[in-house]
């Protein structure tokens, strides 16, 4: 399986108060959206603008501070593919999985980010993929118990539950 | 057999059963669910469409502390959804706009060493400083733990930290929290634990809370203090009553650290984080000169009664600098009781400082303190990411509540041990 697009690059220690600050903080699926990058510097506009199967690039950290899940769902609702960084923070890793979101670290990352640049994600090979040139990055290993998430398309799938009943079970 | 550090101890008496073959993660049971109104509110909606009950409210701590007061309608009704799944999964209410949820999980009986304690907020780290294995998660592994009473998780590594040296008095748990994170990095310890060692009993509990609260800045997974007799006489104190020795874990001597750190209490000046994130941690006497418009004393971090009594000791019958708004807010009710009745409020409104209820307020950016575009902003508070406390061009400076009462003071931050020389001993 792969998973491709352009690239939407960022930098070291970017934190969730940068990636959706907390004005936006809402249970309204409209107002998570346009919260999104709306503190990062220089990323105002371009989180507000159609940014559908982009792949974040980051460097170290990223998604360090807050645990709260509207920054992670914000990557969801901008129709983001998926993230790469170098490396992540825990609690923001696992929102992003969690939700079904496929992300990646990847430790031999360059650190001069290129944004726009074609993004490849082989799953088979476990590697990522950047530029016409396809230089290949190895990813690194994930635990078999996110892989199974991701392949169930989130956390509560791979749990087994399902949001359709509005019984009341025992 | 195996050395194990504190925190393997504590999982492994857990029994938690791996949740898949060959996965180094575990299901492990839950002692306690820290949530409050505005991470729980975001997965009342899928809870409900799931149609089953919280596995034990009784292990369900929940506090109304972001939206309390709310100061917006769509947050008010946020609150009032959360009010309402409360209410309907039969969770206790007794914590209900009494404070901020982590400092009222250390302040509650329920709250024992050697648990392990999951929280919708990443500073359920907090409960640490009690010898508790507490983490914070985000809301769909509430979810899950809410219906399944376990979270899923790997054993993590430790870094063990080592207090030496002796404790002056102008140096706080701020101070001590910036200086681990300054050694570490910004995410430094992330998927790791810190273990504390304060082998003399010289850190007081509040700073305690301060330096586990803040692990979570270096990215670590949990901050957890050996037990000792500080734990023991604070445990006490709060239950009135000697504690059971049986969540009084130690780690195995010989165990393995994949870090290990000195801290040197007798080295380290008053600390101060720049704006923009835990990357730039200077002594506070190198920011000399930079003018304040405001001063927060509160949040998890550092609205505790040693904050606030410190910062009343050193401005006692004197007046905050003109034109700058000291911003008080207590971190619970309890603290709130305690300064009224103390005079603690009295010095602090005197001096011109307002206080407000026990809740997160200025902290994340909720209400009551505020900042603008260019103004500046000494927060006693845990986090300086840009944005965090209103404007995105406003900056905030991370400090002890001795340096943030210097700025009070003097309107501008600098080294406190300049401003308070003639103050004695400040602890």
């Amino acid at each position: 399986m792969k998973i491709e697009g352009q690239a939407l690059a960022m930098g070291n220690n970017v934190n969730t108060d940068e990636l959706h600050p907390s004005r936006f903080f809402s249970l309204d699926d409209g107002n998570v959206r346009a919260g999104f990058l709306q503190a990062a510097r220089n990323y105002e506009k371009i989180g507000s603008s159609d940014i559908s199967g982009r792949i974040i690039l980051a460097g170290d950290n990223f998604g360090c501070g807050s645990s709260r899940e509207t920054g992670a769902r914000a990557f969801l609702l901008a129709g983001i593919n998926a993230i790469v960084a170098r490396s992540m923070a825990r609690i923001f890793s696992r929102n992003i999985r969690n939700l079904g979101l496929p992300a990646f670290e990847c430790p031999s990352l360059p650190t001069a980010l290129e944004d726009q640049t074609a993004v490849r994600i082989d799953l088979e090979k476990w590697t990522v993929e950047l530029g016409p040139e396809r230089t290949s990055y190895p990813l690194r290993p994930l635990d078999p118990f996110w892989k199974a998430v991701l392949a169930a398309g989130g956390l509560m799938p791979f749990l087994g539950f399902k949001e359709t009943s509005t019984e009341q079970r025992s | 057999m195996h050395k194990q550090t504190l925190v393997e101890k504590i999982l492994l008496k857990k029994n938690g059963a791996p949740v898949l073959p060959e996965s180094e993660y575990f299901q492990v049971p839950v002692d306690l669910v820290l949530g409050h109104d505005a991470t729980i509110a975001l997965l009342i909606a899928r809870f409900r469409k799931m149609g089953f009950k919280i596995w034990d409210p009784s292990r369900c701590f929940f506090a109304a502390d972001h939206f309390a007061p709310p100061s917006t309608p769509e947050r008010a009704d946020i609150l009032s959804q959360f009010l309402i799944f409360v209410k309907d999964q039969s969770v206790p209410q007794d914590l209900l706009f009494k404070g901020i949820s982590h400092q009222l999980l250390v302040e509650d009986q329920r709250c024992r060493p050697g648990m392990f304690i999951c929280g919708a907020d990443s500073h359920t780290v907090m409960a640490g400083a009690l010898g508790a294995f507490a983490i914070g998660l985000g809301s769909t592994d509430i979810l899950a733990v809410l219906l399944t009473g376990k979270a899923i998780l790997p054993i993590p590594e430790t870094i063990r930290v080592n207090f030496e040296g002796r404790l002056p008095n102008w140096l706080y748990g701020k101070d001590l929290a910036l200086e681990i994170i300054r050694q570490v990095g910004e995410g430094g310890a992330v998927d790791r634990v810190f273990e504390y060692h304060d082998s003399q009993s010289q850190l007081p509990m509040d700073g305690r809370l301060t330096i586990s609260n803040m692990s979570v800045e270096a990215g670590a997974t949990a901050g957890i203090f050996v037990p000792d007799k500080i734990l023991r006489e604070y445990l006490e104190t709060r239950d009135s009553s000697s504690p059971s020795e049986d969540g009084f874990l130690l780690p195995d001597r010989g165990a393995q650290y994949c870090q290990e750190l000195s801290i040197c209490l007798d080295k380290i000046p008053p600390l101060v984080a720049l704006p923009g994130g835990l990357t730039r941690i200077v002594p506070a006497g190198d920011t000399k000169g930079q003018t304040v418009d405001q001063v927060y004393i509160g949040s998890c971090a550092g609205g505790r009664l040693e904050d606030l009594e410190i910062t009343a000791r050193l401005l006692k019958g004197r007046k905050v600098a003109p034109g700058v708004r000291l911003v008080v807010t207590p971190a619970s009710q309890k603290i709130y009781a305690e300064c009224l009745a103390n005079g603690i409020f009295q010095t602090l409104t005197d001096s011109g400082a307002m206080i407000t209820n026990s809740s997160c307020g200025a902290c994340g950016g909720i209400d009551k303190g505020l900042i603008g575009a260019k103004e500046v902003c000494v927060s006693t508070s845990n986090r300086n990411f840009r944005g965090r406390m209103g404007s995105p061009d406003g900056l905030i400076f991370l400090s002890s509540p001795y340096t943030a009462a210097a700025a009070a003071l003097t309107g501008h931050l600098g080294d406190p041990r300049d401003v308070f020389y003639d103050s004695g001993a400040a602890r």
